[in-house]
Parts: C-alpha cells; structure tokens; sequence
C-alpha cells in the first residue's frame, strides 16, 4: 500500500455524474481544495434538458408552468423530499450558478424567465423542463406557435424518426414537414456521437444545409436531431441558421446521446481550469474512516492506483445504475460507507403490483437519509460521520424520474453541501 | 602438390560459391511484383543499373558508403561502440593478417626488399594482429552468450564462422611458437644457408641460439660466455638479416617457453609440420567457406550497402525489387540487433514462435522464397509475420543497411498470396453464421482436449454480461466502428450488440464476428462501459479461443495437437482456409 500516491485534499467528491460535477463546481466556485473520482456513468445519458420540477403529484401526472410554484407545492405535500431542506432561494441560486457555469464552459442554456418551458422529444411527445440548450431553443418556440417545420431525419440513425414524431404530434401541430437526407460517406448505420463530432468542422456542417435546403419550402423553422457538434454547438448552430435563414433546433436523441456527452465534457474542461484534480474512468475501492477523522480512499479502475485522504467528502455515486445503491436478495445497500438506506421493510413491498403504476414503487424513493446539512443519519436521526455529505439521486424521498426533477435535485442538494463544507 | 594446389581449389570454389550466391539473388522471387524472368535477364538488368549509377553523380553516394559505412563501420558505431570495436578489430585483424601474412610471397616480399616474416616489424605486426582478433573474437563469443535473445537464437553459422577463425588464429600462434622451440627447423635453416659442413663449428651458433631464441636442442650445448660470443658472431654474420629476436613475437614466445619441457618430444614428432598444415588447410578452408553461411557477409553486405547508395533508380526497376529484396536476405549477419530492437519482441514470452523476431524472420522468408517451407513452418511464419507492426525499427538498427521493412511488405504479401492470410483475413472468407457452424463442429471434435487448456476467463462466465443494458456507448466509442462508412458489412455486429450475443449464449456467433477480429484492443469500450462490462477483454478472449478451436497450431494449440497426436489434415482447422 505504502507505494500508492498519496494525494491529500480538503473535500473528496465521489461520483462524476450531474451531482459530482455540481459538488465540485460549486467547491471549486468556494476555492475549497477538491478531488473528485467518478467513472463515466449516468451524465453519459443526460438528455441535456436541466429539470427543476416538472410533475407533482405524480400519481395525477399534474404538470407544472412554474417549478417555484410547484416547489412550494411539494414541500408542502412531501416534507421529507431533499428539496424541503433548501428553500426556493437556494435552489435558484444553484441553478443560476449552474448555468452560468456552463455558459463560461462554452455550452449555452437558456430558459423562458423562471418558468417552465415545453419541448418535443424523438418520441414526439411533449416534455415539461426549466434550463434548455441553446441549440434546443428555437424548438420551444416553434411549438408554442405552431410554426411549420421541416423535421429532418439521417438515414442510418437509429432512435430518431421523424414520421414517429408527425405521427404522434400530428394532431395538435399539424404544419409539420418531414424530409431524411444521407449524408456523405456513410452507407450503413450513423451513430450520433461521430456524426456530432464531425459537425464540429465546418465543411461537413456546409454538406448538411446543402442536404436540408432543397425541403425548406414554406417552413419556417427546422428541426434535427442532436448532432449538431460537441464542442463547437454554438459555431454549429449559427452556420446552418445562416445558411438556411431560419431558425434551427435540435430534437433530443435516445440516450447515450451526444447531449450527456456536451455536458461531461463542459463540466470535465472547466473543472480542471478550476483546479479541480479529477480522476475519471477511476472509482472509489476501498474506503476507511481514519482515527483523525479524515477518510482515506483507495482509488483506481480496477486496481488502486493512488490513495486520497480527504477532510470531508460528498457521496454523488447516485442509485442502481451509478451504483451508489446495491440491491439483492437482502436488501438496499449503500456501496461505499454502508450507510443506513431508508426502505420498504421487505422485498416484496419494494414494487407496487401495478408494473405502470403512476405513483411510482416505494424502491424509487429508497435511499440515504440526511439532514438538514445532508449528512447521512440513521433512522433515529443520529448522523453517521460529521464530515460526509451525500446529494443528488441516491438520496431517499424522492423520486427524480416521475417527479422530472434529476437536474435540479443534484445541483441544488449539491449547492445545499458544498455551502456546509464552505462554512 | 598439396600445398601447391589446395589455395587453387580453395579460390576456384569461393568464386564458384559467390558467382552461385549472385545467380541466386537473381533467380529468388520474394514480394508480389516480382517478375518471372530468366536470371541472367535481371542480372543484366542490375549490372546495367548499377553501372549506370557508378557513372553519375551516385558515384560519390558510392564512395561514401565505402569509406563510411564499409571501412569505417559507422552504422555499427552508431549502434553500439563496443560491438564497433569487435568487429572492426576482427575485420581489420582478418584483412591484414591476409595481406601481410598469407599473402606476403604476393605482396611484401615484391614490395620490400629485405622481407623476411620472422624479421622485425613484421613479426611483432603478426602478433599485434594476432592479439587483436583474438581479443575480438573473445568478444564476439561473450556478446553472443551476455545477451539472453542473441545467445539463444546463435545459429551454426554464428559459430561455424567464429570456430574457423579461431581454428586458424590459435593452430597460427602454436605453430609459430613451435617453430621457435623447433631444433629440426633449425637444422634445415643450417642446411640450407650454413656453408661449413664441420659440425663442430655449429655449436656455438646453437647455443646462442638455445639462449636467445629458445630453440630447444636434444643434446645439451656449452652455454659459457665465450661460446656464447661466437655464437653471437656467427647469427650476425649468417642470420641476423633474417630472424629477428623472438621476443618480439609476443604472443608466440611465451608459449614456446612454457613448452620448454616437453619440447624434445614435440621437435621429434615434427609437430609444427603438423601445426602448419592444420593452420594452411583451415585457411583455404575459410576461403572455400566465403560463399556460404555467414561467411558471405564479408562480400554480401558492402555489395547490398554499395548498390543501396547507388539510389532509387536501381531499386525502382520491376526486375530490381526481387534481386534487391534476396541481397538484403544475404547481407543479413544474424547479428540480432533487430531482434534486441523489435518492438514485438516481448510477445515471444507468451507465443513460442521465432519468427515474430525479425532476425529469425529473416531467414524463414528466405527459405520460403525458394520453396522450402513445410505448410507449418509457413503457418509459423506467416503468425510471427502478422504479429509485426511494421514499426521500422529493425530497419533504423540494422548495421547492414538492408530494408527490412520493405522486405516483411512483401513476404506478407507473398504469404496472403499463397493462401496465409491473418485470422482478421480469413475470417472473412466466410459468413458468422458459417463460422458458427464451423467453431461448433469443431467443438464437439476437440472437446475432450479442450478441457485440459486453461479456461476461459470471461465469456463463461454470466456475470460478465448481466449489467449491460445494450446502451451502445462501447459502440459510439469504438474507433473501429467510426473507421467504418458501414459497420454492419464491416463488422457484422457492433460490440455492444457481441455483448448481447454473449448474453443470449450464442457464443459461437459472436466468434465469427468480424467485429472481435478486427478489434484493436484499444480499451475504450471497457473504460466507457457505465456498467464495467470488460468489452474489450470479453472480445480478445472469443479471439483467442476461436483460434484455439480452429486452428491448432497457434500458442495454446500446439498442445491441442499433441494431443491429438496426429497432423491429419482433417484436423487442422488452418488448412482448409488456405485451399479456399
């Protein structure tokens, strides 16, 4: 053991994914000393869209105009719920940082004030979100109006289909066009992330509006899939609205999609400008509790590699597929700590008989319990260590997905530590 | 007659073996644009390209490569100091001790009047010489057994070359050493220039003799001073002008009086007439020896260093490329630096094949230009072939300036030409769906040998799979399938939908997927995968033992075979592809 580096820090940040950016984000905003390991997981799915709260109750499916309002609302109805520990201020604030943040990383979001805004998803239903890409924009716009749009479809790309789109918002937008072009050099199935990376290059972005021009016709707007470049999205999106002398929006993809991947990548370039030393594609292996009270972690891919000893540190490794949670036979556990996880008492109770049931399976909403300062605590209240914090997903009485609130749920919670921490 | 004629025969059979060595670079086809014409075609060809070369401006080319790199060695230095040393020690030791010694009735004795071999400086000149190359030849040996590559690959060659010079340095040092002791040899010199036939007279010149030149004469001489002083009197007068003190003779001497005691019994078995034979047949048979082996070297490597220097013009014509490609083949010295330098080198710990070293390689390809492969010695080939990255490094190292590089470009191609070709090449010879019959088929025959080879590590393993959720990042990731305009006809599958096949136990399909053949391992897909599915390793696995199950003869298999206990073709999966 004594050969591994030893790296010393002030704050650990445990998971690379929306809640671990944030964590580190907003330390490294604090000038607090931060090393952050994560392996490559959920961002990877982001859709790109920054959720605040977008349905309460979610057994009625009640869709929300204004987040603030429905904050306020859930609070009320779910005093448990991670966003009770915060306040609407805190959570603004966070988001605000955030998107400027990003906006210095050079991935531009932009929202309809402080309100909630609509958008078409490849499936062609509509999606209540807050914080949208700029490259997105344009598209909230166009349905609001109804404005006739040319759809544009690749042909090899899987997941995005423009007649399912038609199909679905047909009714209520009728003046939708579609047309499918085929790009060069390409004869079998497109992958969105190599089809992005080369509309980082402006030759291959001249190729695609000369593709698109010959369908305009009456429409006013166009809408493509989200390819429109990873790091160069903003040059991307101004060429082919120049070129075309309409407005142009990108349609989310299916996940992994290249929208996670702008965002890791924003998050991952501008933390380290910040100083923030991170250790991606590596993961916590081992993990000690120290007598001084520091935590010591053994970090690596799959053999450790370096030994960090940490102050204080925030769990971001999010549930089952960022495996911070594990399930089995005998329960929920919590991977790294061990940590007491709030659940249905057994396993039969973990799903509601209803497979579809709109409320949700009482194993959506398990997780760490914390306070106030989201310090992990057993039932009785009691917090297990003083100097570790956990946020975003892997946190109990929540339930992100139906409750559209992924985004704003990790950066605020984050926000709400990383201020303990700084204090 | 023995003396008179062996030398004669010796040449006759080195300008015979060189004139067989040329006619051979000119009748070997290595690299597919060979051209099949006749021999004495494409010598002509290359004398005339060469000549051509000599009198243009290439002719400085030419001359520079003599003096730098023929006489001066400078792609050895630039290699290594040391191994500079030794050779230029042996080169030079060699080719002085051939114009000054052997040949001396040719040259010294025209040139210098007074020329006698045991006068001063030639004598001492001689042992100079001497020392050298047995200095340079210890060195050459201990080179050879220092370095673990080099010692384990030293060919008879190596050491045929080594053993013939040493044979003639040391039977040239006993012999002069028993010539000094030698009294019979004495007794002719007296015969032959001595006037008085008074034997008493003799006396004193023998015991100065017995002192100063260590002659070891049977019956005892008057040692006194006085004796000693005509003796003295009568070396000046009828032998000083030829004989040097033996002294001089520093390797020699020391040696003839350490044989001092049993010195009589050697003088009466005349032991240096022995000695003198032994010492004149093993140089003829050096020269007989030029030709052949590693002892062509000598012509072979200035030749192919000069005609390189002579430029493009030589090696760009069509009839050029093969007799080029050959000479480089025989400028090889099987020094082993290329191999010391290989980038692949270290494979050969894990697969026991030779020829991935380029050294080795070499004379492999030389044997299968001229047709002497066995179809398993070519599937050895043709593996520690495909195993090279064509890097270039044995061609940046090699001191005998030969294109290696050039040459593994076409002993390749020559080999996918005859039916050899990479498993990424045959494997799509034929549909993944065949290739699952097949690897099946194959299977079920080698089932019971297949249990005793180690299993395997990942693919049996259901746990490897369980997490994927076919979420295609290893696929968006994979530089082969972004080199692809379109992977499905490229690949068959993309990596993230192998991984399904292996989740639906259809192993076999996923072996003859031309996605886990052209998989460069480059990890990406293992380090993205949001679930830790080890991808890349689940894809080197299926690689390894699909060529286990098909083709017995690659690492692994070796044993497969063995126990089998039989070459039957029916069997050996490799050779079916090669028919098709």
């Amino acid at each position: 053991m004594s050969d591994l580096k030893e790296i010393k820090t002030d704050l650990m940040v445990i998971g690379s994914g929306m809640a671990g950016m944030a964590a580190a984000m907003f330390a490294a905003g604090h000038g607090i000393d931060t090393v952050q390991v994560g392996i490559s997981g959920e961002i990877n799915f982001a859709s790109g869209l920054l959720d605040v709260l977008g349905v309460h109750p979610v057994a009625k499916g009640t869709r929300w105009a204004d987040p603030w309002e429905a904050i306020e609302r859930l609070v009320h109805d779910e005093p448990l719920h991670p966003y009770a520990k915060l306040g609407i201020d805190r959570i603004q604030s966070a988001m605000d940082l955030c998107l400027d943040f990003l906006k210095q990383a050079g991935l531009s979001y932009q929202t309809s004030g402080r309100r909630n805004s609509k958008i078409v998803t490849p499936a062609g239903t509509v999606k209540t979100t807050y914080g949208v890409p700029r490259s997105m924009f344009a598209g909230i716009q166009a349905l609001d109006n109804r404005t006739p749009t040319l759809l544009v479809g690749l042909s090899g790309l899987k997941g995005f289909s423009t007649r399912l789109i038609m199909e679905t918002m047909g009714p209520s937008w009728p003046a939708l066009e579609r047309i499918t072009v085929d790009l060069p050099n390409s004869t079998g199935e497109l992958y969105a992330e190599h089809v992005a990376r080369s509309m980082d290059l402006a030759a291959n972005r001249r190729v695609l509006a000369d593709l698109i021009k010959p369908g305009i016709g009456e429409c006013r707007a166009v809408g493509l899939p989200a390819v429109l470049g990873i790091y160069r999205t903003n040059a991307a999106l101004d060429d082919l609205e120049t070129a075309l002398g309409i407005p142009v929006f990108e349609i989310p993809t299916m996940v992994p999609a290249v929208t996670g991947l702008r965002l890791r990548e924003a998050f991952e370039h501008r933390l380290a400008q910040l100083g923030v030393r991170a250790h991606y594609q590596q993961k916590v292996l081992e993990t000690e509790a120290l007598p001084d009270g520091r935590f010591q972690f053994l970090v690596g891919h799959q053999v450790p590699e370096a030994r960090v000893l940490a102050k204080r540190a925030i769990l971001a490794t999010g549930r089952f597929f960022g495996k911070g949670l594990h399930a089995d036979r005998l329960g929920i556990r919590e991977s790294l700590f061990n940590l007491p996880v709030d659940q249905p008492d057994e396993r039969s109770r973990w799903h509601h008989r209803d497979l579809l049931y709109p409320g949700g399976h009482p194993i959506n909403r398990a997780g760490v319990m914390v306070d106030a300062q989201f310090r992990p605590i057993n039932s009785n209240g009691d917090v297990i260590h003083s100097n570790l914090f956990a946020v975003g997903s892997i946190l109990a009485h929540q339930d992100w997905i139906r409750q559209k609130c992924g985004s704003g749920l990790s950066i605020a919670t984050a926000y709400g530590a990383v201020r303990t921490v700084a204090s | 007659m023995l003396m008179t004629y062996t030398p004669y025969v010796a040449l006759l059979f080195c300008v015979a073996g060189i004139f067989w060595r040329v006619w051979r670079w000119c009748s070997t086809m290595i690299g597919p644009e060979a051209i099949d014409s006749s021999p004495w075609h494409r010598l002509g060809v290359m004398v005339r390209a060469v000549g051509a070369a000599v009198f243009s401006r290439k002719l400085w080319a030419i001359c520079r490569t003599l003096i730098v790199d023929v006489l001066a060695q400078w792609p050895i230095a630039r290699q290594s100091k040391v191994r500079w040393l030794m050779h230029v020690g042996l080169f030079y030791g060699v080719l002085l001790l051939v114009l000054l010694h052997a040949l001396d009735d040719l040259i010294l004795a025209d040139w210098m009047t007074d020329y006698a071999s045991t006068l001063n400086p030639y004598m001492a000149l001689r042992n100079v010489l001497g020392f050298l190359m047995a200095v340079a030849l210890v060195a050459a040996w201990a080179g050879r057994r220092r370095n673990p590559v080099r010692k384990r690959f030293t060919s008879a060659s190596d050491r045929w070359l080594l053993a013939v010079l040493a044979v003639i340095l040391i039977s040239g040092i006993i012999l002069e050493a028993s010539q000094i002791i030698s009294a019979p040899v004495f007794d002719e010199m007296v015969a032959d220039y001595w006037g008085s036939e008074e034997a008493q007279e003799i006396q004193p010149l023998k015991a100065f003799w017995s002192r100063r030149f260590a002659v070891v004469f049977e019956a005892p001489v008057d040692g006194s001073a006085e004796s000693l002083a005509a003796g003295e009197e009568l070396h000046i007068a009828y032998c000083a002008d030829c004989h040097s003190a033996p002294r001089s003779a520093f390797m020699a001497y020391p040696l003839a009086r350490a044989a001092r005691p049993v010195a009589p019994l050697l003088n009466r078995m005349r032991v240096d007439l022995a000695l003198w034979y032994l010492h004149f047949i093993a140089a003829c048979l050096a020269l007989a020896l030029l030709p052949f082996g590693k002892f062509f070297h000598l012509v072979s490597v200035p030749v192919s260093l000069m005609v390189r220097a002579g430029g493009d013009a030589i090696d760009t014509l069509p009839e050029n490329r093969s007799t080029r490609r050959a000479m480089g083949v025989d400028a090889c010295t099987h020094c082993g630096l290329c191999s010391q330098h290989c980038s692949v080198a270290p494979i050969m710990t894990a697969i026991e094949n030779s020829s991935i070293l380029p050294s080795e390689k070499m004379g492999m390809v030389h044997r299968m230009a001229r047709q002497k492969l066995s179809p398993a010695d070519l599937r050895r080939l043709s593996q520690g072939s495909e195993i090279c990255t064509n890097c270039g490094r044995c061609t940046d190292v090699c001191p005998s300036g030969i294109d290696l590089h050039d040459l593994w470009l076409a002993s390749e191609a020559d080999l996918h030409a005859s039916g050899y070709r990479p498993p990424h090449g045959w494997i799509r010879t034929r549909s993944m769906a065949q290739w699952a019959d097949q690897i099946k088929e194959d299977h079920a025959a080698g089932a019971e040998v297949e249990e005793r080879l180690p299993g395997p590590k990942f693919t049996e393993n259901p746990d490897t799979f369980w997490a994927c959720v076919q979420c295609t990042t290893c696929t968006t990731v994979c530089p082969v399938v972004a080199a692809s305009d379109n992977p499905k006809a490229d690949l068959d599958m993309t990596p993230q939908q192998v991984m399904n096949l292996m989740r639906l136990e259809l192993k076999e399909a996923a072996m003859g997927c031309r996605m886990v053949w052209d998989c460069v391992t480059c990890y990406k897909c293992q380090e993205h995968c949001p679930q830790g599915v080890p991808v890349a390793d689940v894809l080197y696995e299926l690689r390894n033992e699909a060529c286990r199950r098909l083709n017995p003869d690659t690492d692994q298999g070796t044993h497969t075979r063995a126990k089998r206990g039989s070459g039957n073709p029916q069997e050996n999966g490799t050779e079916r592809f090669h028919d098709d």
